[in-house]
């Protein structure tokens, strides 16, 4: 209430310098020219001549978050804003509610903004080329972070985030050590045709015994209520074939866990890999429910930052960098909760 | 001075609509100084080329009384079929022909539908929502790049445009321009679009006046399936790729637009120049959030819903007035 | 013998008839496609099985498609109800913990089996915070005389905005074991939420059919004006109508919160205001307004809800879910046409009559 209290504040105090400053208008009209010019020096200067090395106050960056459809978002969306918090580095934030229209248009916002620094968590993997050739020719360096983009890499600086081909190889290969004499599984994919889900699929199954069959396969769309449903039914189907279940994130299974649990089917029976490491699945990995849950990392805040400084200060930056990621298991689960961030 | 008063009366709610979207535009220029630069208003085209189109489209519908909830569908069902046409080496502009009769044939069946079987628009179109929503995601579920030379090049030259510094736009963002003029005379003077008008304000007696309902019907929606084929035309352009899930809930931000237009949902009254505005005001509301940086997203939503409330406010107002 | 309607012919006359066909042709489906579907065993002392499921998970639908059958039947409609399920759980899951804004979590008290709100209070916020919706999307049909598709579009763009308010943009996830029990919990082996829902469903049949209310929402829809001049007071018929639609959506928010243990205000009852659209155009009350009933709407959040149910069963691929659900709708709207009728009708006549004649 008080962020809108300050809103409507803002408005009539800018209301009032409307009429204030009416002669002022003329010359902040000339600045965005002045500006706009800004970032070419910028980028020019460092390469001359180490002398004026930015630091994190002088950075703007702007991320365009995508939305917040689950826990991993929510834990990347506090790590950036904290991180920024932390260092002194200027944010400018926006949610796009899931939708790419409204993540181009944030981005180009960005643009005409002038910031230093665009780092982008894209929705899906197409239709980002004019939208970065707009960024390029500004001369504003983009970061993609987390998904990566199909768009020519000469358009971006950098892709910082998670190889998901390689987390699903991870899950198969803990689903492998589950299962040594083979068995039959299930899988509860996440929203159809996004990278993570499609990369997820693709490693498991390039990774997994050929003892293992996959019975069935269908999406829960990355949240709780629509997994609950999907396994409800498939547990009824396959009642008593299934001996595992691969799950591409933890929101998916711990509806899922409660699915399982209405069926009454002790913990441990089934044998479930999940991904994403968050503090709901390390809860599910105590109690027994979730045997391995690979992790991938949504605290990417200090290392978007960091690069961020290297790109203004005109440093090389590795254009490939993969988040530090691991399996965790239940053994450590208990111990390792209360340093969980997400 | 009782011809300023007609004219305030009569256009009111569009004077309104064209202010609303001025002031808050110049608080947001206040606010954030790099939002006077000109190409902010013209990204205000660029970004909701699509929307603008669907939302013409919505107000011909409306103002006919009807309803159309499948454009957003439409817009999703059209890029993938195209782009799945283009990796198989189509060629380009028959694509774009092919998914055009593609949509008005999609808006002739559903008007079909609504006017010989007498179902309620809305459910008709919900459904017309679910199916190409559907075959949107059997023709591929994940999403399909476009490599295509022809619809590069409309993707990325940009068009300077005359009197201001470094403005542009891009070529499939003229369509929606287009279309507006051509709907703007198409329903302010011809026979055809006084028909619509008068459908809208009573159909049982626009039928007993002899003015053709049934084919002015099937025609208003079969061009909403047309602008919606067209938008996912500009659509796929824009972003150089067909995926099942584009356009999500875009019918809900036309229909909003349209609304904040001045354009009445019990039909009768409005026109496509104020469903220009609706759109703009729609889209300098996200941008001011994005300027921002720092409010969070869930303000967009309530800002819309409480503007939208107030030009109800504001319609009803000079509604009542034109009837004392 | 001038009025000998055979039962048969009464039935088929009735408004439960054709969701009732629409249901038994998915069960005929079942019964061919996924054998194992009607299969009910019991379990820990509850009963388990599809059909269970349906009725479980298909509470929150059958509550949403109640109350909208009293709006529709007042010639409105309310596409606010997905938005006021979010508020409801957003609501519900505040109580119990708070919501710690952009912080990243650095303690153990959002993941502790513990309420800061007694369970009947949390049960009376969620239940006042979507009828205060409701009665808001009433006053503004009712008193402002804005159209019902306007004004509770209104709601339906911001309220989902109020919902990530109120959790302040994070997806909660409820810790709190008691408050499960609405969505998760069985009395006498079947889910609490079947006798929520009958509650509900007697508390407005009671309303609707003991008492002069239901007479007075079916003349509003029939005719607005005329029934001012009957002297109803038009204007409070349809705020109750909104008001009760709101207080269904409610418990449905409540329902669903409690069974997937979190509020999601982005995700939760989304697409709910068409399902429930759908359920009372397939129970076949007129979108116009007018005649309604009640049960035929349950029974057609039910073919839903056994649609989708069934969908998952017979493993049909997610992507081609939509498309059979736009041929499931297609099906309804001919079925429901007056010229499919004539043509049915006049097949069943036409059999009628040849059985006379061979007796």
């Amino acid at each position: 209430m008080s962020r809108f209290k300050s809103i409507v504040l803002l408005m009539v105090i800018a209301s009032l310098a409307l009429a204030a400053c009416s002669s002022a208008a003329a010359t902040e009209a000339a600045a965005p020219a002045a500006e706009e010019a800004a970032p070419a020096e910028e980028a020019a200067a460092p390469a001359a001549e180490e002398m004026t090395a930015y630091t994190y106050a002088d950075m703007t960056l702007c991320y365009p978050q995508l939305g917040a459809e689950s826990d991993w978002r929510t834990a990347n969306t506090a790590s950036i804003k904290q991180t920024a918090e932390e260092l002194g580095v200027t944010l400018i934030f926006s949610d796009a509610q899931q939708k790419q229209e409204n993540q181009i248009s944030a981005v180009r916002a960005c643009i005409q903004q002038g910031v230093d620094v665009i780092a982008l968590p894209p929705v899906v993997e197409d239709g980002w080329d004019a939208v970065l050739t707009e960024a390029k020719d500004a001369g504003i360096p983009v970061i993609i972070v987390d998904r990566s983009v199909s768009a020519d890499s000469s358009l971006y600086a950098a892709h910082i985030g998670s190889d998901m081909f390689l987390e699903g190889q991870r899950a198969a290969e803990e689903m492998n050590k589950l299962l040594p004499d083979g068995g039959n599984i299930l899988e509860l994919s996440g929203t159809v045709g996004s990278g993570a889900a499609t990369g997820r699929a693709e490693g498991f199954r390039d990774a997994l015994n050929a003892n293992i069959t996959i019975l069935d396969s269908q999406t829960g769309n990355f949240t709780r209520a629509e997994a609950i449903p999907v396994m409800e039914a498939f547990l009824k189907k396959y009642a008593g074939q299934v001996d595992g279940v691969f799950i591409h994130n933890d929101d998916m299974a711990i509806g899922a866990v409660e699915a399982i649990k209405a069926a009454g089917i002790e913990p441990g029976e089934l044998k479930i890999v999940s991904v994403d490491g968050t503090r709901g699945g390390f809860q599910a990995m105590i109690d027994g429910w979730i045997q391995a849950d690979v992790e991938c990392n949504p605290l990417l805040g200090p290392q978007v930052m960091e690069m961020g400084l290297k790109l203004m200060n005109g440093e090389a930056v590795d254009p490939e960098t993969l988040t530090n990621e691991t399996v965790y298991y239940p053994e450590e689960a208990e111990e390792l909760l209360p340093t969980r961030q997400y | 001075m009782q011809k300023i008063k007609s004219f305030l009366l009569k256009n009111g709610p569009l004077l309104a609509t064209v202010a609303i979207f001025i002031l808050v535009y110049a608080i947001g220029a206040q606010l954030y100084p790099t939002m006077k630069k000109p190409q902010v208003f013209f990204n205000l085209f660029i970004n909701n080329g699509s929307l603008l189109i669907i939302s013409i489209g919505m107000t011909m519908t409306v103002i006919m009384g009807g309803i159309d909830l499948s454009v957003g569908a439409m817009i999703a069902l059209t890029s993938v079929a195209s782009a799945a046409l283009l990796q198989k080496n189509a060629d380009p502009v028959f694509v774009m022909v092919l998914m055009l009769l593609m949509g008005t044939a999609l808006g002739f069946v559903m008007g079909c539908i609504i006017h010989y079987l007498k179902v309620e628009a809305f459910v008709v179109t919900l459904m017309g929502q679910f199916f190409a929503r559907g075959m949107a995601y059997v023709i591929n579920e994940s999403s399909i790049t476009i490599k295509n030379e022809f619809y590069n090049y409309l993707a990325l030259t940009k068009i300077n445009l005359p009197f201001f510094e470094k403005a542009y736009v891009y070529i499939p963002t003229l369509a929606g321009i287009v279309l507006l003029i051509f709907t703007f005379i198409l329903l302010s003077s011809t026979r055809f679009g006084r028909t619509v008008y008068a459908i809208g304000n009573n159909e049982q007696s626009a039928l007993l006046m002899g003015l053709p309902v049934a084919r002015t019907k099937l025609i208003v929606y079969s061009f909403s399936g047309f602008c919606s084929a067209l938008a996912g035309i500009v659509f796929s352009i824009s972003l150089l790729s067909g995926y099942g899930g584009y356009g999500q809930s875009m019918e809900m931000d036309a229909i909003a637009s349209v609304v904040i237009g001045g354009t009445a949902l019990t039909g009768g009254t409005g026109t496509v120049l104020g469903t220009l505005f609706g759109v703009l005001i729609n889209g300098i509301i996200v941008s001011i959030l994005q300027f921002n940086g720092t409010l969070t997203s869930w303000w967009t939503r309530i800002g819309v819903g409480a503007l939208t409330l107030i030009f109800i406010g504001i319609q009803s107002l000079f509604y009542v007035k034109k009837k004392d | 013998m001038k009025n000998n309607i055979s039962p048969f012919t009464k039935f088929r006359q009735s408004r439960i008839f054709w969701p009732l066909v629409a249901l038994l042709l998915i069960f005929i489906f079942d019964g061919i496609y996924a054998p194992g579907f009607f299969k009910l065993g019991i379990l820990d002392g509850h009963l388990y099985g599809n059909l269970i499921d349906v009725i479980n998970n298909g509470a929150p639908l059958v509550l949403v498609a109640i109350g909208m059958t009293m709006v529709i039947a007042t010639g409105g409609v309310d596409l606010s109800v997905g938005a006021v399920i979010a508020i409801s759980a957003a609501m519900g899951a505040v109580l119990i913990n708070p919501a710690f804004g952009n912080e990243l979590i650095s303690n153990d008290i959002l993941t502790q089996n513990v309420s800061r709100t007694p369970l009947g209070l949390i049960v009376l916020a969620n239940l006042a915070a979507g009828t205060a919706c409701g009665l808001w999307n009433g006053f503004l049909v009712s008193r402002a005389k804005i159209q019902p598709m306007v004004a509770t579009l209104i709601l339906m763009v911001a309220g989902r905005g109020i919902a990530q308010l109120i959790t302040n943009g994070q997806i909660m996830t409820i810790y709190y074991t008691p408050y499960f029990f609405f969505g998760n919990g069985y009395i006498l082996g079947l889910p609490v939420a079947v006798y929520i829902v009958l509650a509900v469903l007697g508390l407005a049949w009671l309303l609707v059919r003991k008492t002069s209310i239901g007479l007075f929402v079916e003349s509003v829809g029939i005719n607005a004006e005329s029934t001012y001049y009957s002297g109803i007071s038009e204007k409070n018929v349809k705020l109750l109508a909104y008001t009760f639609c709101g207080f269904c959506s409610a418990i449905a928010g409540l329902i669903l919160s409690s069974y997937v243990h979190s509020a999601d205000a982005n995700n939760i009852g989304l697409n709910y205001e068409l399902d429930g659209i759908l359920s009372v155009v397939i129970g076949g009350t007129l979108m116009a307004g007018g005649r309604f009933s009640l049960l035929a709407s349950v029974i057609g959040a039910l073919v839903i809800r056994t649609f989708t149910i069934t969908m998952y069963t017979v493993g049909i691929p997610a992507n081609a879910l939509l498309a059979a659900k736009a041929v499931l709708v297609l099906i309804v709207i001919l079925l429901y046409s007056e010229q499919a009728h004539k043509i049915i009708n006049a097949v069943f006549e036409r059999k009628g009559r040849s059985k006379d004649a061979k007796n």
